[in-house]
């Protein structure tokens, strides 16, 4: 913290320490706009927005973080009315991956407005009184707050323990900064073998030789340190342990170092996953993270869009692939016994015959890994405004969605859910359709076989692909948009190569790209970005699906019958669920009920019906009923729905 | 504190002075010349158990409280952490401290009762605790395997679920009980089974429908409900269990507690709901397995794990999907070793693997043991219904159709004759708040899951023999043979064996594959010692190559394949200087072997 903040904090804090509740002292302050904020100027904010609009808005702690921070979440929504939870919720949350921290400074941003808006807008009026804005900023605190230490890396992982490289040895070999600038950044080192030439149109980028060409390499890359525990990788252990926008349960990268050691294995994960869980009314998520979806929705089959690799940083990374494979034997021990062949002898098919069974469960039915094609429809429309919304027209780098957040909200938790690095490069910089089209999002981000612990913690996005993209890449086609657009923008992104003399490798030079600088636009623009995200997120809750019942008729049939007739209507535009939240039965049908007595239904309908999911604009489902009943006495019809609220309405038998 | 082998032995040699002199006349040799562990006469057991009956969740705790007390030095009776509904999950570790800390020694992981009505498992670990200690210092075998070996034993990993079933009517048992909202009205478990008749079970509701229904009454066994021919109609249909709308919905039975499988929650090919019913939202998010998960990952020397199921006489393996594929061939040869030695030791068991043998189970424990922890893991499903009948001729005649014991009707004559009608309900008329006029009956609970009481001790022990035949074959890393031989120079070649004579290697194929186990280490000590290289010995007994070992430091060498089964494998180091060398083979799931060797250089004496 500066002194100035510092001084700021407390003069606030004298006020406001009658308003903290439990935890770790914090003062309040107002955010901060034009710079990105600490854990604790951060919290401070959150603090000071809960207490300046104390019936809007509530501060909840989500999860406790590795390091003991807490993971927040905002609640903003006008109580009186119908009870929060069922209303349509819009979930916002971000910086799951420790250097996107322009998500964390968007998401306060618009919860700011969202508040402050309150009493001028009509438009978020309608929205908080009907709605309820559900704000996470900072999923990962104790990676966010490498951005703020002395010596800065890129890190993307929270402050778990793992052994990346698997060798007995807990986080033993991090990055140095060798060259005292502040920074993590590479090191290129001219090397015979070295498989990587300086790139001809822009001598600061490297690409992959193509020796199909004639082309020599001659240069390494590694990340800026040395080999601490002399294993002959450089920086392949770092402390800080898993990518929390890896650890989520669709598609998760299973046994890579980065992803954890099983899914949901880290504490800001579960509590996050718990708080959603507990709010099943939330029928949409928007995400500020380095995958996107909504500069570039999902094709009309569905198909994700594919990520955009910086090819430096894979480079860097693949300098430590292998660090999990040393000490890998044939078992050629001289003998065995008690067998009269090798037992033990590799990973050959041994008898390749399974014990016989009786045929058991063949045939199982895979998840599903791509946008039900109703629903990219819906991805389709929304991608349309939020280009014409926020004028982003490209995306700086993304990577492969595999264990993400957001793909986990639509493919099992069933509603829309949407990532954005929330930020743009110059319209022509964007290199995902043709610079980096071999990295389709949907294949190759297994790494199933041994996993690539490349670059963990360190690197700007694109940086944890896995290393069989950046191998069938390696043009640095989307790096070079990059510097271009850099020099273009006058964006300081990239660290000329100094030469260094390094204890080990000799002579080197150390540069590369601004750790931050990928992930995150310069401080100046967070206003600007909040507020066109602000229209965004308003627009987004309009959407929300909203039953009504929209008609309903009482026919007397004599004999102490009557013929009642109700049409459920949905008067939002999204449906009451997506395809994909009926077909991952993850959206409950919405019910539809009769208050009476079952056995006083004569025919019809029963008492108790559902349906999976009702299109919005106006559709309605009919349902009739044949009651007894007494002249005058009044039922009551309920349709109460997971995303799109509840109604009720008084029938009287006449 | 008193010996009690020594009181054991004199109680032993007290029977023998009444048998004796009866049974070898005249000829009898001296009295005190009768060693008492020949006497034929049982060990006077020091705790006396049930195993002929069922132990709800209070009474297997109060079991395992006296175990502890009769053998305090070995056994310590601890909780994994709590079931949602506040149960303990009772651990018993096994360990004797003389022989090496805890987690030093190989340990193996046996647990029970995931599914809530799969009882018997928690009687096999009862059982296998008791027996481990009555004989421990008395059967040579035992004795070695508690020494060498670490126990970890949870009768019920699901305690909410087995008490549910134990103390209840039975109903809706297999689950846990956090609540799921299974008919989306916004309330979870409202509209379970109901014991409506107040008898104490949940029975089966038939509707009398002359000529309408689907059902109709055995022509053998009037008891008996059976479908009726194609082409035929019958005159019942059945309409579930016992029970009522709780709820007021217009349905019955349709939100019971819980409805989830504990068995599904786990992290390796773990799958949403809608393609693995029952696995809810993640992994490890039911209380029970998470608390069972945070032990197990905190005990990386476990290198066995059994999980004891219910039924149908199987010894299973993973995977439990077809397209996690088949293990790797190194694996499996493990686990057929193992898994048809258990099938002569298990009659009517079958050594299968899930998917193929039994159902596609998706995120299942033991797929995660193995996959995700590296730990060598069986799930015995306990009971086989052809244990009824157990005896060639009687199956033979089982399948004669006019035989009492034709396989329809044999579990109501064995209910009949064995069980003296213990567990058929007859069908009697009862008026039901929704369904009006119907009849209710059938089985109680117990029958068929679990084996009929007074024969459930052998299933224990049987099961036991398994489980701690599995221990026995967990890897244990020996050192053997060593030399020391000068090749010139001031150098010296210095060769160590080291054995794993068990079947288990130290680290599985698919875990090395997956780096989840730390791997082996080769370490060397010794102040004087420089080590130049190292490699493997092809073979010790024939002139050849060496395999160098490429890796920066030699006197930390990793090995991620780890040490085969039954194998022995030589390490050479070429040396220079002198002293007392030592070479440690470090492994997490098959303990650690020394070996020291002196080299001396010449001229230095001794």
């Amino acid at each position: 913290m500066t002194t100035q903040a510092f001084l700021r904090a407390a003069c606030v804090a004298a006020v406001g320490a009658a308003f903290i509740a439990g935890g770790s002292y914090s003062p309040l302050a107002a955010a901060d706009y034009t710079r990105y904020q600490t854990y604790d100027e951060m919290t401070a904010a959150l603090r000071d927005l809960a207490k300046t609009h104390a019936k809007l808005a509530k501060l909840v702690e989500v999860a406790k973080s590795r390091e003991g921070r807490s993971v927040w979440a905002l609640e903003i929504a006008n109580p009186d009315g119908r009870p929060v939870r069922e209303r349509p919720a819009l979930l916002i949350a971000a910086n799951f991956e420790g250097d996107q921290v322009i998500g964390s400074a968007l998401a306060l941003y618009v919860a700011d407005q969202l508040l402050t808006g309150y009493a001028s807008s009509p438009t978020i009026k309608e929205r908080l009184d009907g709605h309820v804005f559900y704000v996470i900023p900072r999923a990962n605190p104790d990676g966010a707050e490498a951005m703020f230490g002395a010596v800065k890396s890129a890190r993307k992982t929270n402050a778990a323990k793992f052994d990346s490289d698997n060798d007995g040895r807990l986080d033993e070999d991090g990055p140095e900064d060798l060259n005292k600038d502040g920074v993590i950044s590479m090191m290129r080192v001219k090397d015979p073998k070295g498989p990587y030439m300086i790139h001809p149109d822009d001598p600061r980028l490297m690409r992959r030789a193509d020796a199909a060409k004639g082309e020599a390499g001659g240069y390494s890359i590694f990340w800026e340190g040395t080999d601490n525990d002399s294993d002959g990788f450089i920086n392949e252990d770092p402390a800080g342990g898993v990518d929390l926008n890896r650890n989520f349960q669709h598609q998760y990268p299973y046994y890579t170092p980065d992803a954890g050691p099983h899914m949901a294995s880290e504490p800001e994960v579960r509590g996050i996953l718990d708080y959603v869980l507990a709010r099943r009314n939330i029928a949409a998520i928007l995400t500020f993270g380095e995958s996107d979806n909504l500069v570039s929705p999902p094709t009309r089959t569905g198909a994700h869009a594919p990520a955009s690799v910086v090819d430096l940083i894979a480079f860097a990374n693949q300098s430590v692939e292998g660090a999990r494979t040393v000490g890998r034997f044939q078992q050629s021990q001289q003998f065995s016994f008690g067998r009269g062949r090798g037992f033990g002898g590799g990973d050959d098919a041994g008898r390749g015959a399974a014990p016989a069974g009786r045929g058991g469960g063949r045939g199982a039915t895979p998840p599903a890994t791509t946008v039900a094609p109703a629903d990219a429809e819906y991805f389709r429309t929304i991608s349309d405004k939020y280009r014409q919304l926020t004028g982003i027209r490209a995306t700086p780098a993304t990577r492969i969605p595999g264990g993400a957040f957001f793909e986990y909200g639509y493919y099992q938790f069933g509603v829309p859910s949407f990532s954005t690095p929330g930020w743009g490069i110059a319209q022509g910089a964007q290199g995902a359709q043709d610079a980096t089209g071999a990295q389709a999002a949907t294949g190759g981000r297994g790494a199933q076989g041994g996993g690539v612990p490349g670059g963990r913690g360190l690197g700007g996005p694109g940086g944890a692909a896995p290393g069989g993209d950046a191998a069938e890449s390696g043009t640095a086609a989307f790096d070079l948009r990059l510097t271009r657009w850099m020099d273009a923008a006058k964006v300081d992104g990239f660290i000329n190569w100094q030469p260094y003399k390094h204890p080990t490798l000799g002579d080197v030079e150390i540069g590369g790209f601004r750790p931050y600088a990928l992930s995150n636009p310069d401080a100046s623009k967070i206003a600007d970005l909040g507020k066109s995200h602000t229209e965004f997120t308003t627009y987004l809750a309009s959407l929300l699906p909203k039953v009504a019942i929209a008609d309903t008729s009482v026919k007397s049939l004599g004999g102490g019958l009557y013929r009642i007739k109700a049409e459920v209507e949905n008067s939002g535009f999204l449906p009451t669920s997506m395809a994909q939240g009926v077909r991952a039965r993850a959206v409950a049908p919405t019910m539809v009920q009769l208050g009476v007595d079952p056995a006083a239904i004569v025919s019809g309908s029963p008492k108790t019906n559902f349906f999976p999911s009702l299109a919005g604009t106006g559709r309605r489902q009919t349902y009739e009923w044949i009651v007894k009943g007494t002249p005058g006495a009044t039922v009551t019809l309920k349709a109460v729905a997971q995303k799109a609220g509840s109604a009720t309405a008084t029938l009287t038998l006449k | 504190m008193r010996n009690p082998c020594s009181i054991a032995a004199r109680l032993a040699f007290a029977a023998a002075l009444v048998i004796v002199p009866v049974s070898m006349g005249a000829q009898q040799p001296s009295r005190a010349a009768i060693p008492p562990t020949q006497s034929g006469s049982d060990p006077q057991f020091k705790v006396r158990l049930d195993f002929n009956r069922w132990h709800d969740v209070a009474e297997l705790k109060a079991d395992f409280e006296k175990l502890e007390k009769a053998w305090p030095k070995l056994l310590k009776l601890s909780s994994l952490g709590k079931s949602h509904d506040g149960r303990d999950l009772i651990l018993m570790t096994v360990n004797n401290p003389e022989t090496g800390a805890e987690t030093a020694k190989p340990a193996m992981y046996i647990e029970a009762n995931v599914h809530g009505n799969e009882i018997q498992g928690g009687e096999v670990a009862l059982y296998t605790l008791w027996y481990l200690m009555e004989n421990y210092g008395r059967i040579d075998q035992i004795t070695k395997l508690v020494n060498e070996r670490v126990f970890y034993v949870v009768p019920t990993v699901n305690p909410d679920g087995r008490d549910y079933f134990l103390k209840g009517t039975g109903a809706g048992s297999r689950t846990g009980h956090v609540p799921v909202d299974d008919d989306n009205d916004g309330v979870a478990d409202e509209d379970g089974d109901d014991d409506l008749n107040g008898n104490g079970v949940i029975e089966q509701i038939r509707k009398y429908v002359p000529g309408e229904g689907t059902l109709r009454k055995n022509a053998q066994d009037p008891r008996i409900l059976e479908p009726v021919p194609p082409g035929q109609t019958g005159d019942y249909i059945l309409l579930g269990s016992e029970g009522a709308d709780n709820d007021n919905d217009g349905r019955v039975n349709e939100d019971p507690v819980g409805a989830y499988d504990g068995n599904r929650n786990w992290a390796s090919n773990w799958q949403p709901n809608y393609i693995q019913g029952g696995a809810m939202d993640y992994p490890f998010q039911l209380p029970e397995a998470k608390a069972v998960n945070d032990f197990l990952m905190s005990r990386p020397n476990i290198a066995g794990v059994q999980s004891y199921h219910n039924n149908g006489g199987m010894i299973l393996r993973g995977p439990g999907a077809e397209w996690q594929g088949e293990y790797p061939g190194a694996d499996v040869m493990v686990y057929d070793e193992l898994g048809r030695q258990g099938e002569r030791m298990l009659p009517y068991y079958r050594y299968l693997v899930i998917w193929s043998g039994l159902y596609t189970v998706h995120g299942g424990f033991i797929d995660w043991t193995n996959d995700g922890l590296g730990m060598l893991s069986f799930s015995n499903e306990l009971w086989n219904g052809n244990q009824y009948f157990n005896s060639p001729e009687l199956q033979q005649q089982q399948r004669d159709p006019n035989s009492p014991i034709t396989n329809r009707v044999a579990q109501y004559y064995f209910d009949d004759h064995l069980e003296f009608g213990d567990q058929f309900i007859d069908w009697k008329a009862f008026d039901h708040p929704q369904f009006g006029k119907v009849e209710m009956g059938g089985w109680k609970k117990l029958q068929g899951r679990v084996p009929p009481r007074f024969m459930n001790e052998e299933l224990c022990h049987r099961n036991m023999a398994f489980s701690l035949y599995q221990a026995d074959e967990m890897p244990l890393m020996k050192s053997g043979a060593t030399s020391v031989e000068a090749v010139g120079g001031g150098v010296y070649r210095v060769r160590v064996d080291f054995v794993n004579e068990k079947v288990t290697p130290t680290i599985l194929a698919k875990a090395a594959a997956n780096n989840v186990v730390r791997p082996d280490l080769l370490l060397v000590e010794g102040k004087g010692i420089e080590v130049l290289s190292a490699g493997w010995v092809a073979n010790k007994f024939r002139p050849g190559a060496t395999e160098l070992i490429d890796q920066p430091d030699p006197k930390r060498i990793l090995i991620r394949t780890g040490h085969a089964g039954r194998s022995t494998r030589t390490i050479e180091y070429l040396v220079r200087g002198g002293g007392d060398m030592t070479v440690t083979y470090d492994s997490l799931k098959g303990g650690k072997a020394v070996a020291k060797v002196s080299v001396k250089p010449a001229g230095t004496g001794g």
